[in-house]
């Protein structure tokens, strides 16, 4: 019953610790980085959740039906970019509340996914196990024990999400496409005047961040686990929604506020195997990431952040 | 012939919403077909289990109860522009408090009952005060923090269960409430149980209270207009902090209903989704009281249906999730089928009949 308080420590705060933070982050990282696009482009696409949890699936199928986990990977993302499309359709062409298709698209994906993989293996809850992504290990960075611990021995989709930021922040602070896209968001009418059309860019934002967010479904269930199950997206996806809000829809805000929470979440895994569940239950430390996001958006959202026009349709007859 | 237009014109919303559920299980139909399913076969099996006999047609309607009175308590929220979608978190949370003050009190049954329920209310309304803080005083958008707040009730419930009840025999429960705490069954052998009017008291409560009263007036007016309700002196903020409360509080009394007339205590995930049912309902019933019954009644046969079709013809009972989102996608687009709809019952003299109905 009794533990020691600085061997726990110990045991928590380990290079490892930095490896699996890295490992719990990438999935949030994906799907946060294209919610980042899409709700700069003005469209707040609460569905994430869902297109991950389709992505998860549709690269354990690619990869399981294939062989090969790169197909699953390609899968995923067009995947991710069907319900991207159908989501655009609605909220964008149709002008729906963003919010409620959304959530639709959620409901849809969590049904949808679960239907599939029962009817194509028979049997509820796992798909068999499929074949994983590489993992890549650079023999010169093993005398670096941080880089060693970062860069080592991960995924191989890893460093291209690891780039991601700093593509976004090219894309969106040095091209002319990027300015278009934010002006999009912050000022439709505006862009609609200069000749570009505002729900082209919206198609376009929406349709990539799905793409990368079932990318990061994908990487749930090929690379972090090498299967399908039912919900195993478990939340992240609205973790990824958080992130885009706390970092204030710029690159390397909702880079770090991705991190930190993948941090939190690689925390409480490593809490659970260390503390006894006596002491402290495991439902608590379950329940931290969900709470310690809240607890982050409680106390840090900026009324600033967010482009002006965000879940407002864009009409063009309107003034 | 006018005449008709008129009617179908006026009743535009309601036809719409019917067309777009029609639609919707056009499509589920499509997708059974496509995965290899015989649809008129999970027709015929989901008629069967829902209301093919007397208990199969009780089963249902205990079902309806619980998915009407968390259908208005997402309507109430939504009628105040506060998007609850934490019913399910703050229904487990109600049940598990009544079901403790259930077999924990000793009461006569006119006290005890009417307590037990009660917690379930206000343990549920407490939780949604959370999102509604964050709403109100932070901006946090509510769709994120209520969904967020459902895991940490979810695992609370299995926390309770599992270690800190002790549990008597093998599922995870807890002991059973006093008899004095249960609601009394209509049709013995049945699961249909005195919920019933329960929840005819929170649809007509619902409907008194948003149609009838200034405070109802003022929510409604808060979810139309926020920035008109504003400038009306109506104070927002308190309004909607009022909403999220008594949605939580109905989605607890949801809760606590289920754990009085079904279960008897609370059984660990006794909830097959109710609270993302709700929202469906609520959608689907034009967010009217009275309308929330007859979608919770489509919803609530689709739940039993669904477990014999699933037994009988191999149709995965995830369909119910699935059929759930399509609807929802369907109910959220059908403002274009308005554009189409009312071209044809307008016809080509769109502005007679524009003048007729604005007469």
């Amino acid at each position: 019953m009794n533990l020691n308080w600085a061997d726990a420590l110990k045991a928590i705060f380990t290079l490892t610790l930095l490896t699996s933070t890295i490992r719990v982050s990438i999935s949030i990282i994906l799907a946060g980085m294209g919610e980042m696009l899409t709700e700069r482009s003005g469209v707040l696409n609460i569905g994430v959740e869902g297109t991950m949890l389709m992505g998860a699936l549709a690269a354990a199928l690619g990869s399981y039906f294939t062989g090969s986990p790169w197909i699953g990977l390609i899968a995923a993302g067009l995947t991710g970019m069907l319900i991207g499309l159908l989501f655009s359709f609605i909220a964008i062409t149709l002008r729906s509340n963003q919010s409620i298709t959304g959530l639709a698209i959620y409901l849809l994906c969590v049904g949808l996914s679960g239907y599939l993989l029962q009817i194509i293996f028979e049997h509820g809850g796992n798909s068999p196990k499929v074949n994983t992504l590489p993992m890549l290990h650079f023999a010169f960075l093993e005398k670096i024990p941080l880089l060693n611990a970062i860069f080592n021995d991960q995924s191989a989709i890893v460093i291209p999400v690891l780039l991601l930021p700093i593509i976004m922040y090219v894309l969106f602070y040095r091209t002319p496409w990027g300015s278009w896209l934010r002006a999009a968001g912050e000022n439709p009418k505006a862009l609609a005047v200069v000749g570009k059309n505002p729900v082209r860019i919206r198609y376009v934002a929406t349709l990539c961040g799905s793409f990368l967010a079932g990318i990061g479904g994908a990487y749930l269930s090929i690379s972090q686990t090498s299967l399908f199950s039912e919900n195993m997206v478990a939340g992240r996806g609205f973790i990824a929604l958080s992130a885009v809000i706390f970092g204030g829809v710029r690159p390397f805000g909702v880079f770090l506020a991705c991190v930190f929470f993948g941090f939190m979440d690689a925390l409480q895994k490593t809490l659970q195997t260390v503390i006894p569940d006596t002491i402290i239950p495991r439902e608590l430390f379950m329940s931290l990431p969900y709470l310690l996001t809240l607890l982050v958006l409680a106390g840090f959202i900026k009324k600033s952040g967010g482009p002006a026009d965000i879940g407002n349709p864009y009409l063009k007859e309107s003034r | 012939m006018l005449g008709i237009r008129k009617f179908f014109l006026k009743r535009q919303p309601v036809f719409i919403t019917i067309i777009a559920i029609v639609l919707a299980f056009f499509v589920v139909g499509l997708i059974l077909a496509a995965t290899g399913r015989n649809p008129f076969n999970a027709v015929y099996y989901f008629a069967r289990g829902a209301f093919g006999n007397v208990m199969n047609t009780t089963d249902t309607i205990s079902r309806v109860i619980p998915l009407t009175i968390a259908g208005i308590a997402f309507l109430v929220g939504a009628q105040s522009s506060v998007f609850n979608v934490g019913i399910e978190g703050q229904l487990l949370l109600g049940a598990m408090a009544s079901a403790i003050v259930g077999y924990i009190v000793k009461l006569p049954f006119y006290l005890h009952l009417p307590l037990m329920l009660l917690a379930g209310a206000l343990v549920g309304g407490l939780y949604g005060l959370i999102p509604a803080w964050l709403k109100t005083r932070r901006k946090v958008n509510e769709i994120l923090s209520t969904i967020m707040l459902n895991y940490p009730a979810t695992y609370l419930t299995h926390f309770l269960v599992l270690k800190v009840i002790p549990i008597e025999g093998v599922v995870p429960a807890t002991p059973f409430i006093e008899d004095s705490a249960r609601l009394p069954l209509l049709i013995p052998g049945s699961q249909l149980h005195a919920g019933v009017f329960i929840m005819i008291l929170v649809v007509i409560f619902a409907y008194y209270l948003l149609y009838k009263t200034s405070l109802g007036y003022e929510m409604r007016a808060v979810g139309y207009n926020r920035v008109a309700a504003r400038f009306h002196g109506i104070p927002v903020e308190k309004r909607m902090n009022f909403a999220f409360f008594l949605s939580g509080a109905l989605a607890g009394l949801a809760g606590a209903v289920e754990v009085a007339g079904v279960h008897y205590r609370f059984l660990d995930q006794f909830s097959p989704g109710y609270g993302f049912d709700s929202i469906t309902v609520a959608l689907v019933g034009l967010l009217n009281p009275f309308g929330v019954i007859i979608s919770a009644t489509l919803f609530g046969a689709l739940k039993t249906g669904i477990l014999e079709m699933s037994v009988y013809s191999g149709i995965p009972r995830q369909l119910t999730t699935l059929i759930n989102g399509i609807v929802v996608l369907f109910v959220a687009a059908k403002d274009i089928l308005g554009g189409w709809y009312a071209r044809i019952f307008r016809g080509k003299n769109t502005y007679e009949a524009e003048k007729e109905i604005s007469q």
